[in-house]
């Protein structure tokens, strides 16, 4: 029994290995190696068509990978689902009508109850706590608010309090007061030592609710790590200042890889700030001189558009 | 929890009754209207018992093509995803599904055997009553899964164009409307393979006086198997597109 649990505790969330999908002649998933840890909170980016759709419907089971394989929870996808183990928000869709969102949770609820197996499924009024919808317990499910019937979802989602929590751009048409109420919600779940994985388009989410943000593009991982890892691997510095002069002097400055100019102000993308500033200096050309470090967008655009000029 | 499923489908059902009615209405006055028209050319009781196993069974096929059409006006919700996405079975969800099926065909069964016996005078033995309605009930299982195939299969509005197209046009070969005896003879072979014209002949046998034949309550059952792999390709296929 002891061994069981030491090899349960040592078992990760999800393990993709060289996982392949194919969508006639589009190769959405390109031989993706991937291994979550449990009990952390993990970011999936990309570009639009990056593949991160389909990365997630190959974790949950809705779609077979045409080659290598999905390990979710130390078993398959459909039999981690089915047992009751992973909990998912998908990306688009609404609720139902004609039943109350007590009616379809607690459906929810025992639907996940009749496969516990021991394992603790929490009680309606603590799910709905959760996910901040106590109030919407009598409402039909399909006359709410996007805010709250993203929260509804999000209940779906947690209802039987599984290992694996998947969320596919979970705020993706949210206002920004019904984004924080949901982060708040899936923050209160993060810290029950839960495994989540979410893909969002929002970069300031990945970068204040994930440990480890996985960047895909083109169907394989292009970066992984902390947001902070991320941001170190573009070197990139951004050197602002007010242009009085021809813009010929921008020519052939040390370190620059790309520049703006707009409205008398200039922004260059640089690889060695000291350098560029320096040489701004003996050029004269300082005035409202301002040297910020690249963020997580800058990064992130970086990273997936590198991945484009190579091919 | 197949029954806590199909509670949940019951209750989103019966809180907009309006196809639940619909399902009712138009089949019930049909009945009516034939009946008083004489369309089945049967004389007086016999056309009356003809063409309320008929109506019956035209009624009972709309209701299962309904439900299959319903499926398919879930999927844009997210609801048949959402599904998958619960610990439920396949079969939990799609067996679920074909009961809710069965239970809406109840309505139209009932209101136009009452019809029948208490408006066109149609004078059956109690055991005769009970068999129809065991049969018309029952027998129409295979049109049940062959309407959730379709759900599975096709978008909201191809679904109900081939709701549409089965309803009236295997109701019309199959002789709920007018008795196949009355078809060319070409296409009376034709009629007689078909799913409703077998679903429909079960019944019609037991107003007859006889028991149904073996021939075609093994035809219904080889439909049966068709339909079910079908709808379990469909359910399969239908996982891989939101």
């Amino acid at each position: 029994m002891e061994g069981r649990t030491r090899e349960a505790a040592a078992e990760a969330a999800v393990v993709f290995t060289g996982a392949v999908k194919d969508y006639g002649t589009v190769r959405a998933v390109d031989g993706l190696g991937l291994r979550l840890d449990r009990g952390t909170s993990v970011a999936l980016l990309g570009p639009n068509g990056a593949g991160k759709s389909t990365t997630i419907a190959m974790l949950l089971g809705l779609v077979p990978p045409d080659a290598g394989t999905v390990r979710v929870l130390g078993t398959t996808p459909q039999r981690a689902v089915r047992d009751g183990r992973v909990g998912a928000m998908p990306q688009s869709g609404r609720l139902i009508g004609g039943v109350t969102v007590r009616e379809l949770l607690g459906f929810v609820l025992r639907s996940y109850a009749a496969k516990a197996r021991g394992r603790a499924v929490p009680p309606l009024a603590e799910t709905m706590e959760i996910a901040h919808i106590t109030d919407l317990a009598g409402r039909r499910a399909d006359r709410l608010s996007g805010g709250q019937a993203q929260r509804v979802r999000f209940a779906i989602a947690v209802a039987g309090a599984p290992e694996l929590l998947v969320l596919d751009e979970p705020t993706t048409g949210l206002d920004i007061e019904a984004r924080r109420e949901l982060w708040a919600s899936v923050r209160s779940y993060a810290e029950l030592g839960r495994t989540i994985l979410f893909s969002t388009h929002y970069l300031e989410e990945a970068d204040d609710y994930a440990d480890r943000i996985v960047v895909i593009d083109r169907g394989r991982v292009i970066a992984d790590g902390t947001s902070e890892a991320i941001k170190r691997r573009v070197p990139g510095r951004t050197v602002g200042f007010d242009l009085d002069g021809p813009m010929t002097v921008l020519d052939g400055l040390p370190g620059v890889v790309g520049s703006e100019v707009r409205g008398g102000r200039v922004r260059l993308h640089t690889t060695d700030s000291d350098a560029t500033v320096l040489a701004l200096a003996e050029a004269g050309m300082v005035r409202n001189l301002e040297v910020a470090g690249a963020g997580l967008e800058e990064a992130f655009l970086a990273l997936t558009e590198r991945k484009e000029a190579v091919r | 929890m197949i029954l806590r499923y199909v509670r949940l489908e019951m209750v989103r059902l019966l809180r907009d009754p309006g196809y639940l009615v619909m399902s009712l209405i138009s089949p019930l006055t049909m009945y009516l209207v034939f009946t008083s028209l004489d369309i089945t050319g049967r004389s007086g009781d016999a056309g009356a018992v003809y063409a309320m196993v008929g109506m019956a069974g035209f009624g009972a096929v709309g209701a299962v093509l309904n439900n299959g059409v319903s499926i398919a006006e879930d999927k844009p919700l997210g609801w048949i995803r959402q599904l998958r996405l619960l610990p439920l079975r396949p079969s939990e969800v799609v067996v679920g599904r074909t009961l809710c099926a069965m239970a809406v065909t109840l309505p139209p069964i009932v209101s136009i055997c009452l019809a029948g016996g208490l408006v066109n005078d149609v004078a059956l033995g109690a055991g005769q009553w009970a068999a129809v309605f065991v049969l018309l009930w029952a027998g129409i299982a295979p049109m049940a899964v062959l309407g959730i195939g379709l759900g599975y299969l096709l978008s909201a509005q191809q679904a109900q164009m081939a709701a549409l197209t089965c309803y009236m046009g295997l109701s019309l070969l199959g002789g709920l409307w007018v008795p196949i005896a009355r078809f060319p003879e070409w296409l009376q072979h034709i009629a007689a393979a078909t799913p409703i014209n077998r679903y429909g002949e079960l019944s019609w046998r037991v107003t007859d006086g006889h028991a149904p034949t073996i021939t075609g309550a093994a035809l219904l059952l080889a439909w049966a198997a068709v339909f079910a792999v079908f709808a379990a390709y469909c359910y399969r296929r239908s996982a891989r597109t939101p």
